[in-house]
């Protein structure tokens, strides 16, 4: 998100003062909030509020690659995720947090999978490495409790997954920490697009193949968030890594033509119906996999 | 010295009760992400002002269903968000919707998009807004 006026931070002050002289949420008594049990509600550690200079994106999910992956029939390779034990051997925030992002990933790979056994065992590395992270209250004794209570549904995992997942981005974001949020994105974008591209079955899917070539911006946006976030240029060398990749990325053609989207009112619904394609040569897919195995391979060293 | 500290203070409680506000809308625009969708894992979120827009750029995938909800104020129908592709033709807007609070995206290939959020001026002044965003299996 950004913002096309400039931030003021007058501005700012003027609108907090206009939200104290409102009394804040303490107005909304009309419409109950909804609970969530995964929601943190930790006060602030410091005075800063929100960045609003910076610009955030989104980054696709690594439920949809684990999806995509599955869609594809690609034969489930437990072996391909990363090693748990490395949850006590990583250290240092760009490494943990780079992690957490990769558990994530592969929890989502293991779980539409269906290994119940591994994605408790990964959820409980999420939870030791959360802990490490000061993370605790988005991954906690009681999520674990939940996850294990509903290892035969994959809906709920996913569910109970993403909002954790959320829950800890909110709490990142509400304590100044967008480092660490940038650098869990960032880890479990690398996880997702390790798991669909090492395969070598995957180069015989269109559609996988179509997926990795549309990941071009999201790299461009996580190379815009990490390099904004990094204040304290821990992640010089990651960024290096990634900045190498969007290099081959830069030399897939992707086309696109608009079209008229289709609105249902009475659905709610929006049917987007532009064109859209992706070529990417066989060379520059080996260069790909290569450079994101090694970026890979850095944070698990 | 003294008007330094009454000057931090005055921020310092600005930037909770901000902070408060901002997870009140959040809780209130979770309830639109149901069960049948699951969470993309991120929360976004900008302070806005008067005609400010936060433009919030994503790639949606082909064959996906996406749910968008975006909240702001003490009640639904404060912030207007418009999806536009790369050209900046208008693929969906809230505001021929009543500024509905929610709503959903059918995707047939993958496209890159922004969408531009803004407060409702005949509503809202001033505010957090907040986005979140969920997609079906």
């Amino acid at each position: 998100m950004s913002l096309s006026n400039t931030s003021k931070l007058s501005a700012y002050l003027g609108l907090g003062l206009i939200l104290v002289a409102c009394g804040g949420p303490g107005a909304d008594h009309d419409q109950p909030a909804a609970s969530d049990t995964l929601a943190v509600d930790t006060p602030p550690k410091e005075t800063e509020l929100i960045s609003v200079g910076g610009s955030l994106f989104s980054i696709p999910s690594p439920v949809q690659a684990a999806l995509a992956i599955r869609k594809a029939g690609l034969k489930y390779q437990k072996d391909m995720t990363a090693p748990l034990d490395k949850v006590d051997a990583v250290a240092g925030k760009v490494f943990q947090s780079s992690l957490l992002g990769m558990y994530g990933a592969d929890m989502a790979y293991v779980t539409v999978h269906k290994d119940g056994q591994r994605a408790m065992a990964t959820m409980q590395a999420i939870e030791k490495l959360g802990s490490k992270l000061e993370l605790s209250n988005s991954f906690d004794r009681s999520l674990l409790d939940q996850f294990k209570s509903n290892l035969g549904s994959e809906d709920s995992l996913l569910q109970f997954s993403g909002k954790a997942f959320r829950a800890a981005d909110q709490y990142l974001k509400n304590n100044q920490r967008d480092d660490v949020s940038a650098l869990v994105l960032t880890g479990g974008w690398i996880e997702s697009l390790y798991l669909t591209i090492s395969d070598p079955a995957a180069a015989k899917d269109a559609g996988l193949m179509a997926r990795v070539g549309d990941q071009k911006n999201s790299l461009s946006s996580l190379v815009d968030l990490l390099e904004s976030s990094d204040k304290d240029r821990s992640a010089t060398a990651l960024v290096a890594g990634l900045k190498e990749l969007q290099a081959l990325f830069d030399k897939i053609d992707r086309s696109y033509t608009f079209q008229e989207s289709v609105t249902d009112v009475a659905a709610k619904t929006t049917f987007i119906n532009s064109k859209s394609t992706v070529d990417i040569p066989a060379e520059q897919l080996e260069a790909i996999k290569a450079k994101i195995s090694t970026i890979r391979n850095s944070i698990l060293a | 010295m003294r008007r330094t500290m009454l000057t931090l203070s005055l921020v310092a409680a600005i930037g909770v009760q901000a902070q408060e506000m901002c997870q009140t809308i959040a809780s209130r625009c979770e309830k639109y992400i149901t069960s049948q969708y699951i969470p993309d894992g991120q929360f976004y979120r900008a302070l806005l002002q008067g005609d400010e827009q936060a433009e919030f750029n994503l790639t949606l995938f082909g064959g996906t269903t996406y749910r968008v909800a975006a909240c702001s104020g003490d009640t639904d129908g404060v912030l207007q968000f418009t999806v536009v592709d790369k050209d900046h033709n208008v693929l969906f807007t809230s505001k021929d919707q009543g500024n509905a609070p929610y709503w959903d995206l059918a995707v047939t290939n993958t496209i890159d998009v922004t969408i531009e959020a803004g407060l409702d001026p005949s509503k809202a002044g001033s505010g957090c807004a907040v986005m979140l965003i969920g997609f079906k299996k």
